[in-house]
């Protein structure tokens, strides 16, 4: 997770016109908002837009609406980025018009798949950024290997660095059963881990 | 990854062991989401007894550890240390620092020259991605080769740091530059600049970063264009810019950019716009405090007009310039080239071609403003509806987008009326070729002229039309809509169509009274113009030019005129003229269904022009009917004896069906039928006034003819004439009627002579009593509150 006093430092200097913090403050989050971007769009949006776009987009949003932003704190920058990332997604959403009506459901990381269908098999990911990033590759590998539930409780909690409380509310559970979720998601994903070797 | 991975874990003994052990970890987590220090070892040590706790931290760090990125940010101020060679060159010192590399000043000892080395920053060297875009960079630029773009000497040889090697320019950025030059200077600075960036374009490479720090100007006056740093090869679809960094200055930023749409080369396009409108004005066109402001100002307002900073700037290089700045990407210069066109045709002292679509986005953005004042004026009765439709229908003009082209149009340039001039000479050859034998001209020679008059114009019009040379396009276009129908005669004529007459008599043929020639027949002109039509609709809904449906609404006009034709209208026109005329009374008739049609199908527009063709129809048909119909006189003189079936009667029936048509079209009328309600009501006048007073004279004639029984009568119109023109002179008051008030007072004056000349000859009371009562009615008005109450007053207490 961010250090908050660093990133809290980050924006005075990004107040002072830095634009080089701009840079080391966005860059931080990269692999976060990739696999934030990737679940969000779905496997019907993902072979119509790249996660590259969406990303590039996002972050551009973001500095050019940087000025809006206020520091509430740790984690409240990626909170932040992570409602320009659904503007973001839901505009691709509407562009590609067919998914119209999906763009609502995809937004809270629901993948709209056939009930009980096989997870799409995106070894063949046509995102570069994602081919490049050896990490970024087993993570996604790994969540893909997750039933849906324990996946949305990972990306919530872990990804996007919710609190349990916020986590619960998302997910319309209690906060009982979310660290529960949780804590059997992160079992389960630890099993996955060590059977692939990774 | 812990080798506990590989481990089974300690199972929990039950749910409720689960359950705590699951808060435990929730517990943990928020704590440090909160920003708490706190530490995963003294955590587990406080849960002895949830011994699978630790393992599941573990795992989470573990994928914590692959989401963060490492960033190492390279240290703020002090340059990184270079290595004292590149491609062996020795590094001199560093000139510059962008956001992805640093710019090292470099000699080429081996040369002796000077040169520019770009080396990728330190901290971006060990990330794959960037080096490959830093590299991509370098490839695109080396693969170049134009005086006004900086060369690339080479590419570092891939075991030292990412660089590459390039030409040395020495000079200050163009704004700089630009500051001691003459505006000519500038110009032609500017038109290098935007060729280097055409010649980018044509291979396939859009700058996207065009700001007037990259644009160095040397010594010699030759503008180089340099940094490539987020140029995209729009060939292949390889994107060089990095998530994030699309940073560059926003002063330069297209709209396009700033919404991060897709990009294309018109983005360098609107860039070179705003570097011309700040070499112009020395200012950039939107400044805000915030960047976001600054953003919505790109996407959303107007720049200030640049003669508005400067009036000494040429309105042609503001056009120019606010042509390559349009918000929309397809009403800027399609290409760099068309702008150094422009530009090197301002410099030739010739107009330039641009025409900002702003100047109509302006006057309509006032218009809007002026209209709801209007609106309220009238609401507040400052105007009467009258004034207010009047207005509205001028600048209703002014406002409509698709006439855009009439701001151009309305200029009487020297090229404008060349432009025409030779249109309507060309129709007029090509209906020569129709009207008259030529015996030198074969039938297939005239079609051949024909298609090239018809052919050329449209096809000239339309190509105009798509590079938005609206100007010329409509002037070729309307050429090839006259031409059209001729054309469709001349190919008729080749093939022996339709030479049939109507009825089989030559005497009914129209062509034939004129000319020399019995072609075309009535048929081939009803064909002809039947066939244009569709032309006529097509060009208007691909120019959206409303000329077309005035084009469309003469044309529809000419058809039934000529369908009469072919009826055999010219026969009747000797001793049954009558026919004629009331075969024009359905005309008018489908013509104000069309109108009223095409204006409730929302087309205002086109509707406007059918409105007065149909009542240019109604009087042609309703006064040919009163002067040449004996069936209607004898029709009039059978029901009303008093009449005898005299034509002035009959045209004050005709004022009585104006004022029927006035009363219906402007009770269920929109604004178009409430100013043909104006046009019917301004006929009512004359028309009663002049048959009372016509009635009058010929009474009066037959009196003095020795028809004593007329003596009457004649006393009756010479009362009657002054006291109709005193109601229609009060009658105008209502509704503001001048028209009324005007004629009413012509023709109360023409009835007061003509009753000095009957009744009143040497009777010195009746000029003495007329003065007076002119005093009288001049004295009232000046009293005229104070008379009204004490009347009023009289009037109750008469009531008591």
């Amino acid at each position: 997770m961010e250090q908050p006093t660093s990133t809290f430092h980050l924006f005075d200097r990004v107040k002072n016109g830095d634009r080089g913090a701009v840079s080391v403050l966005i860059d931080r989050h990269r692999r976060r908002l990739a696999v934030m971007a990737y679940y969000r769009l779905g496997p019907h949006l993902r072979g119509l837009v790249e996660v590259d776009d969406i990303l590039q987009e996002t972050l551009l949003k973001a500095y050019q609406q940087l000025d809006q932003f206020t520091y509430r704190g740790p984690g409240s920058f990626l909170g932040w980025l992570s409602l320009i990332m659904n503007h973001v997604i839901a505009d691709a959403a509407r562009y590609h018009g067919r998914q119209k009506r999906n763009a609502g459901e995809m937004l809270p990381l629901r993948s709209d798949s056939v009930p009980g269908g096989v997870e799409p098999v995106d070894t063949q990911t046509p995102s570069r950024i994602i081919a490049r990033d050896e990490n970024l590759r087993i993570v996604l590998q790994a969540l893909d290997g997750l039933p849906e539930e324990y996946r949305e409780v990972i990306l919530l909690a872990r990804i996007e660095g919710l609190p349990t409380k916020e986590v619960a509310e998302r997910m319309g559970k209690t906060r009982e059963a979310v660290s529960l979720l949780l804590h059997r998601a992160t079992r389960r994903f630890k099993q996955i881990m060590g059977e692939r070797n990774l | 990854m812990t080798d506990s991975a590989s481990r089974p874990d300690p199972e929990p003994a039950g749910p409720d062991k689960e359950q705590l052990q699951a808060n435990a970890l929730a517990d943990f987590l928020d704590r440090r989401a909160a920003g708490e220090a706190i530490d995963a070892e003294s955590f587990c040590l406080l849960h002895p007894e949830l011994p699978g706790l630790r393992s599941e931290i573990e795992t989470l760090d573990s994928l914590e550890g692959l989401l963060d990125t490492p960033v190492v940010e390279a240290p703020p101020a002090a340059s990184p240390s270079w290595p004292e060679r590149l491609s062996g060159h020795k590094i001199l010192s560093q000139i510059g620092a962008g956001g992805m590399g640093s710019v090292l000043l470099g000699a080429d000892e081996a040369l002796g020259r000077t040169v520019a080395i770009k080396a990728l920053n330190p901290r971006y060297q060990n990330d794959a991605l960037v080096r490959t875009r830093f590299m991509q960079e370098a490839r695109a630029m080396a693969r170049l080769s134009h005086p006004n773009i900086v060369h690339i000497y080479n590419l570092g040889p891939s075991e030292e740091i990412p660089h590459f090697v390039m030409e040395y320019v020495e000079g200050a950025p163009l704004t700089d530059a630009a500051r001691a030059l003459v505006l000519e200077q500038k110009v032609d600075l500017m038109r290098k600049v935007v060729q280097a960036v055409d010649f980018l374009h044509q291979h396939q490479i859009v700058h996207r970063d065009l700001k007037p720090g990259n644009i160095i100007v040397g010594p010699d006056l030759e503008p180089k264009v340099l940094d490539f740093g987020l140029a995209k090869q729009s060939g292949a679809d390889r994107r060089l810019t990095l998530a994030g960094e699309i940073m560059g200055t926003p002063d330069y930023l297209s709209p396009e950019q700033a919404r991060a749409d897709a990009l294309d080369a018109r983005t360098d396009i609107y860039s070179l716009g705003v570097i011309l409108y700040q070499l112009l004005t020395g200012v950039t066109p939107f400044r805000a405090d915030s960047l976001s402001d600054q953003v919505r100002m790109i996407c959303e307002q107007d720049p200030v007009l640049p003669r508005r900073i400067n009036a000494n700037i040429p309105g042609d290089l503001q056009n120019i310039c606010l042509k390559a700045m349009e918000k929309n990407p397809a009403d800027r210069y399609q290409t760099a080239g068309e702008m150094a066109d422009d530009l090197a045709r301002y410099l030739a002292g010739e107009t330039v071609l641009a025409s900002p679509s702003s100047y109509p986005r302006i006057i309509a953005g006032r218009i809007e403003q002026h209209l709801r004042d209007l609106e309220e004026w009238r609401q507040d009765r400052i105007l009467s509806l009258y004034e207010h439709d009047s207005f509205r229908k001028l600048y209703d003009r002014l406002v409509d987008r698709e006439d855009a082209w009439i701001l151009e149009v309305r200029r009487l340039s020297l090229s404008q009326v060349t432009l025409y001039t030779g249109g309507w000479i060309l129709v007029v050859a090509a209906i020569l070729i129709v009207l008259f034998r030529y015996n030198r001209l074969a039938d297939n020679a005239q079609m051949l002229l024909a298609a090239a008059a018809a052919v050329p114009t449209a096809w000239v019009g339309i190509r105009c039309w798509k590079q938005g040379r609206l100007r010329i396009a409509i002037a070729y276009l309307l050429a090839f809509c006259l031409v059209c129908p001729v054309a469709l005669i001349i190919v008729m004529n080749r093939w022996d169509l339709l030479t049939g007459f109507s009825h089989g008599k030559l005497s009914l043929e129209v062509i034939a009274q004129f000319s020399v020639t019995e072609r075309p027949t009535n048929a081939q002109l009803w064909w002809a113009i039947l066939l244009s039509l569709p032309v006529y609709v097509w060009l208007r809904r691909f120019t959206r030019a409303s000329v077309f449906s005035l084009v469309f609404a003469v044309m529809a006009a000419l058809l039934p005129l000529v369908t009469l034709l072919r009826a055999g209208a010219i026969e009747w026109f000797p001793d049954d003229a009558r026919k004629f005329y009331l075969w024009l009374i359905p005309v008018a008739l489908a013509y104000f269904a069309m109108a009223a049609i095409i204006e409730l199908r929302r087309h205002p527009g086109d509707s406007r022009y059918f409105y007065p063709i149909a009542v240019l129809f109604t009087f042609v048909a309703l006064t040919g009917e009163a002067a040449q119909d004996a069936r209607y006189a004898d029709w009039l003189a059978r029901v009303v004896p008093r009449t005898r079936g005299q034509i002035e009667y009959l045209f004050m029936i005709n004022a009585c069906v104006y004022l029927l048509l006035q009363s219906f079209s402007e009770r269920f009328g929109s604004a178009q039928l409430r100013s043909v309600a104006k046009v019917f009501r301004f006929v009512i006048p004359g028309h009663i006034l002049t048959s009372l007073l016509f009635l009058g004279i010929s009474a009066y004639q037959a009196w003095q003819d020795g028809d004593a029984a007329m003596k009457g009568e004649t006393r009756f119109f010479e009362i009657l004439l002054p006291l109709a023109a005193c109601c229609f002179v009060f009658g105008s008051i209502p509704k503001q009627m001048k028209n009324f008030f005007a004629t009413g007072l012509l023709f109360l004056g023409i009835g007061i002579v003509f009753l000095q000349h009957d009744l009143f000859e040497n009777y010195a009371l009746w000029p003495v009593s007329l003065l007076a009562a002119g005093l009288l009615l001049m004295y009232l008005s000046i009293h005229y509150t104070a008379v009204k109450l004490a009347i009023r007053r009289r009037r109750r207490s008469g009531e008591k």
